[in-house]
């Protein structure tokens, strides 16, 4: 990251979703600026989950708003969100699991193939052109991706690692502008990790895409994180870099628990 | 022995004696197989587009059929009898997205399911609102295909060939290829796919379910309609005709539910099987065997290879 006066991409403010009488989350507010990581930490059941699916259009809060490129967002449905350059991973994969790797990747490419239906049949003309450079594209985010020996493997018969890699490759074929990782790392071993770690920073300084994301691993978010955000019990209870979160009394209680 | 002989034996040493008689039963269960697969691909293409065995895909067909005879006794030109129906099945289409689909969005399968027998229930009580019951016969000459049959000599004999068939065959075989190419080769057809298998991932990458799911019923409405006008003239056009659509579910499990080559080739194999075995097996079990020899294949089929001849093999990770 840079050090000059940051842009804000994002802000969401004053955020409160409900289900039912169930508070997920009440009156959070944060940014994100462009180019930065930055990870939304917190206990189980905080609300990190539910404030991703709010960005990305899956739940609608009762109340609050969403800025975007400096705008105020409409309520959108996700495909809608979609289109405005957001991408995002799934806590629990959510891939299609019939197809192969590409196919999945090509998948995310979908907004950007608008050549004519008919020609797309005839497979001819301007649309074959398309579909090859799209493929070209995909190759490229396969191959910085390593998962090129898994191309053409169904994607319901890989090792979970793996999926959670082909699901970052579709996202990142969608070249978002701002990436929503949930759980990147959930359920990985340490080389993993590490792989997934070097994926990120490598995303977020090659291409330039900025990212939140969901994470549970302390020291993984330190290392990767320009600035934290902690979530408790659906509330806001740090904003800041890695080191004033860690140092944040609030924020250790929180993680190891406080007689009340 | 004498009934061994009946069984296995017999039968082949007919198809020989009488090769024109054996190419007849070919042609028609030809004829039937593409129309079987057309109806399958009907299935197929909601299969694949929710993950859902639409079960209100014969009725579809009844009332395609139903609604295109009505309007042209009307008094409504035939060919614009045909846009009507084609505009109804769009409305159609539109309706249950609005009405049934949005409103189960990431539910599982098997509501999806509950949802298409309503929807039948629905469709066969305002369709005989609307148009009665009373069965009547298909407009297919008024609407340009040709009518009658040729004999043509073949093996030393004579094959018939019913006019309505011939056409029947090449229609629903460019239909089906262009179906066929439709899922494969276009970004409709990989939505579709993507849209089957997992709804939020689906979203996540920009697919509208929403307008996906109205073209998808929109084309097995049209489908429907093809089906209708060619199984209409066969018989009549009549409530039974929903006998007919589910034929193609042993159809699909032969085939697969999710593959188009999956549907062409179940088609085929129902159509040609059951005529041939009506035709050499049938006289000795007393006839009409047609109804059910489907059902048998199937059988056969769920219990040597249950995911069907093209289906995915879904390998779940425990």
């Amino acid at each position: 990251m840079n050090e000059k006066a940051p842009k804000i991409m994002m802000e969401v403010k004053n955020i409160n979703l409900r289900f039912g009488g169930v508070v997920a989350i009440q009156g959070v507010s944060f940014d994100i600026h462009e180019g930065e990581i930055r990870a939304i930490i917190g206990p189980n059941g905080a609300g990190k989950s539910s404030m991703l699916n709010v960005i990305n259009g899956f739940y609608h809060p009762q109340e609050g708003e969403i800025w975007f490129d400096g705008q105020k967002r409409p309520s959108m449905e996700p495909y809608e969100v979609a289109k405005t350059g957001i991408a995002r991973t799934f806590q629990n994969i959510a891939l299609f699991k019939g197809m192969t790797t590409i196919e999945n990747v090509m998948t995310g490419r979908q907004l950007q193939m608008n050549k004519n239906i008919f020609w797309q049949m005839l497979r001819y003309g301007p649309a074959i052109e398309e579909e090859v450079q799209h493929r070209k594209r995909c190759e490229e985010i396969i191959d910085f991706l390593e998962i090129n020996h898994i191309r053409k493997t169904p994607v319901g018969s890989l090792p979970y690692g793996l999926q959670k890699r082909v699901e970052l490759a579709r996202a990142l074929a969608m070249e978002p502008n701002l990436l929503l990782l949930d759980e990147p790392m959930a359920g990985m071993n340490v080389e993993e990790k590490q792989d997934m770690s070097r994926f990120i920073v490598e995303v977020n300084e090659e291409f330039g895409t900025t990212i939140a994301l969901i994470e549970h691993d302390m020291a993984v978010v330190m290392d990767l994180a320009d600035r934290v955000v902690v979530l408790d019990y659906g509330k806001l209870l740090a904003d800041g870099t890695p080191k004033e979160v860690q140092s944040n009394q609030a924020v250790i209680d929180a993680y190891l628990g406080v007689p009340h | 022995m004498e009934i061994l002989h009946m069984i296995f034996i017999a039968p082949f040493l007919d198809m020989v004696a009488l090769p024109d008689l054996f190419f007849q039963g070919l042609w028609d269960g030809f004829v039937g197989g593409t129309l079987y697969a057309l109806l399958a691909l009907g299935f197929v293409l909601i299969f694949k587009a929710s993950g859902v065995f639409n079960f209100s895909q014969p009725i579809l067909m009844v009332l395609a059929a139903l609604a295109l005879v009505s309007f042209y006794e009307m008094g409504i030109n035939p060919w614009i009898s045909v846009a009507l129906v084609l505009v109804m099945m769009y409305v159609l289409a539109f309706g249950v997205e609005r009405l049934i689909l949005r409103n189960l969005v990431n539910q599982d399968g098997n509501i999806l399911f509950m949802s298409t027998i309503g929807l039948t229930f629905v469709i066969i009580g305002s369709a005989q609102w609307i148009f009665g019951g009373v069965p009547s016969s298909m407009i297919h000459a008024e609407l340009g295909f040709p009518v009658g049959s040729s004999e043509m000599p073949m093996f030393g004999g004579a094959v018939y060939f019913e006019h309505i068939d011939i056409s029947a065959a090449v229609l629903a075989s460019i239909l089906i290829g262009i179906l066929a190419i439709f899922f494969s080769k276009t970004k409709i057809g990989r939505g579709l796919r993507a849209v089957a298998d997992d709804h939020q991932a689906a979203l996540s990458v920009g697919i509208s379910l929403n307008q996906i799911w109205v073209i998808v019923w929109f084309v097995a409405g049209i489908v429907a309609l093809v089906g209708g006008i060619f199984w209409g003239a066969r018989s009549d056009v009549s409530f039974a005709l929903q006998i007919i659509g589910l034929k193609a579910l042993p159809v699909l499990i032969i085939g697969g539910f999710t593959s188009v080559p999956g549907a062409i080739c179940g088609g085929l194999i129902i159509g040609l099987g059951e005529k041939i075995f009506e035709i050499y097996w049938g006289p000795m079990m007393g006839g009409s065997v047609e109804g059910w020899f489907a059902y048998v294949i199937a059988l056969v089929f769920l219990l040597f290879k249950p995911q069907g001849l093209f289906g995915e093999k879904i390998i779940e990770r425990v």
